[in-house]
């Protein structure tokens, strides 16, 4: 009974402007995927397609939940998350006036998760000890890295069984930025998560990832079976490694 | 020398005051405060809830706030689809700023006239056993007719704030204007969440307004004597804060009656635009502002 994604040849973008065209993404039971591309590549364009933020003009996606197959061409981004796929997205989307503890509780409005509120809740606090310090402060006040715990942490307290991310180094400290990585390791592993998770940071995210994609001007520009392929592949030498 | 027994009755009857006023603004601050909706026809609501208690009290001798506590539920449905309308007409197009506001000012008109036009301009009053009858402590009397709607107000307060407070649905109201894209992100509608929320706020606008005629003889047009109040109260509270909306209308009917017991009754009016100008220009984040 396993959780996956496949994204089906779709289009994409906004009004006139099309972002991305032709791109096929698959993401199997239990896969840590990484979506490599650099800045203004459509990275977040897939996520916000995938949560139908965005919708795509052309192709299909489907999300098998539990073994269940769902097209999710046409639902609101509410009925999406109600299926148990949640985005951590780009800028944390955190409610700044509202508590560490309130936005937390926020993450459990999928009813599915709402009666593991309390479990879910306590394996946060225990995941980030520091969100249990900071409960009572106001999400908007904390630090870059603490905001994007919350916003990591909140996507868990729905329960999800695909979690997208999207860039969770935005903004972090190299320091953080390794632990940040780590946590959805431990995390995916702890929860028996489907992970797609988009960054720019090759070295770290290619610590975690089972595989990867790299976008280049909206389209798949590699898609590869394993991370030495990733590593050794033209295009990724020359995007991140700096090697002609 | 200072009279002990006028200041502390005119303090007690400004509490007092004060637990009303949360009735009456309860609803402002969910409105404007927690969902960026400007409604100034809130006071027309009130006047509704009034004049709903004085039918049901006239017609069938039913206990005004009784009236007003049954007509509630269909208050909140009537709220419901006043959202939707305003949501489908304006807010979701981006318009509700402009727009939205002559929407509201066209509703408060609509529901003046219609108050006027059934019940007339005489003042209208009701009539139960707590209408009269007061609780004497040493040298300060307290009347019945005002401390009901002050332990009505808190109530209603108390009960918006453990709803808030303990639902998805509160908790979801508290958000939805910070980011309605990040509500659906965490699986919420923001438009439904906006509407079961609008529908609350003229749910107690309804009681609100039963509270009125309790404590006061009331004809339709006095219902703009507190737009001033309920947008004063709501700033000075802190927008989205309920312990603020009650402290900030604690100290308006304080104030109130303090320049009525002092200056006479014609400065009154003047207080709650007086607050709304120095909170503006000392603190717009209010008493607890987050
Ligand atoms: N809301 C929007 N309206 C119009 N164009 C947009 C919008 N969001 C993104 N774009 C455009 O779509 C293209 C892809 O942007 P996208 O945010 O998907 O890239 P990205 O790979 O996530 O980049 P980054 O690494 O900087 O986050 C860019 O050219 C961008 O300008
Ligand atoms: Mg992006």
């Amino acid at each position: 009974m396993g959780s996956s994604l496949r994204i089906e040849n779709i289009d994409a973008g906004y009004g006139a402007v099309t972002v991305l065209s032709n791109v096929a993404v698959d993401v199997r039971d239990g896969e840590t995927v990484v979506m490599l591309g650099t800045n203004g590549n459509g990275k977040s364009t897939l996520m916000r397609c995938i949560t139908g933020e965005v919708v795509p003009t052309k192709g299909r996606i489907i999300a098998e939940i539990d073994g269940v197959t769902h097209d999710l061409a046409g639902r609101p981004t509410e009925a999406i998350v109600d299926l148990g796929i949640c985005l951590v997205p780009e800028g944390r989307r955190l409610f700044p006036k509202l508590t560490v503890e309130e936005n937390l509780l926020l993450g459990a409005f999928r009813k599915a998760a709402r009666p593991k509120i309390s479990d879910n809740l306590a394996f946060c606090f225990d995941a980030f000890p520091r969100l249990a310090e900071r409960k009572n402060q106001l999400a908007g006040s904390m630090s870059g890295g603490e905001q994007q715990m919350l916003a990591l942490a909140r996507a868990l307290m729905a329960s999800p069984r695909i979690l997208l991310v999207d860039e969770p180094s935005v903004g972090l400290a190299p320091i953080l930025v390794a632990r940040m990585i780590d946590k959805i390791a431990e995390l995916k592993a702890a929860l028996g998560l489907t992970v797609l998770m988009a960054e720019q940071n090759f070295e770290q995210a290619t610590r975690i990832a089972d595989r990867g994609y790299v976008l280049v001007h909206g389209q798949v520009a590699l898609a590869a079976n394993n991370i030495a392929d990733l590593r050794e592949s033209d295009v990724v030498r020359k995007l991140y490694l700096g090697l002609d | 020398m200072v009279n002990w027994d006028l200041l502390s009755n005119a303090l007690v009857s400004g509490v007092l005051l004060g637990g009303f006023y949360c009735a009456v603004a309860v609803g402002i601050t969910i409105a404007f405060g927690m969902l960026d909706i400007v409604n100034i026809a809130h006071p027309a609501f009130i006047m509704m809830g009034a004049f709903i208690a004085y039918f049901f009290n006239t017609s069938y001798g039913v206990d005004p706030l009784l009236a007003c506590i049954v007509a509630a539920p269909f208050a909140y449905f009537g709220g419901r689809l006043m959202y939707r309308l305003y949501y489908l007409a304006f807010e979701r197009h981006g318009e509700e700023s402009l727009q939205g506001l002559a929407f509201f000012f066209g509703l408060l008109f609509i529901i003046e006239v219609g108050l006027l036009l059934i019940f007339g301009v005489d003042y209208r009053f009701v009539e139960a056993r707590y209408i009269g009858p007061s609780i004497q402590l040493g040298f300060v009397s307290i009347p019945w007719r005002l401390l009901l709607p002050t332990i009505v107000g808190l109530a209603m307060v108390g009960a918006v704030a453990l709803f808030n407070a303990k639902t998805f649905t509160g908790r979801a109201i508290l958000a939805v204007s910070q980011d309605p894209g990040a509500l659906r992100l965490v699986g919420g509608n923001p438009v439904h969440i906006k509407e079961v929320a609008f529908g609350i706020s003229i749910a107690t606008a309804i009681v609100a307004g039963a509270l009125l005629i309790i404590i006061q003889p009331v004809e339709p047009s006095i219902g703009r004597d507190f737009i001033g109040r309920v947008f004063a109260i709501c700033v000075l509270g802190g927008m989205t804060s309920l312990p603020g909306t009650v402290i900030a209308a604690m100290l308006l009917g304080i104030a109130e009656t303090l320049t009525t017991t002092y200056l006479g009754p014609s400065w009154s009016p003047a207080i709650s635009f007086g607050i709304l100008l120095l909170t503006l220009g000392v603190r717009p984040a209010g008493i607890l502002g987050r």
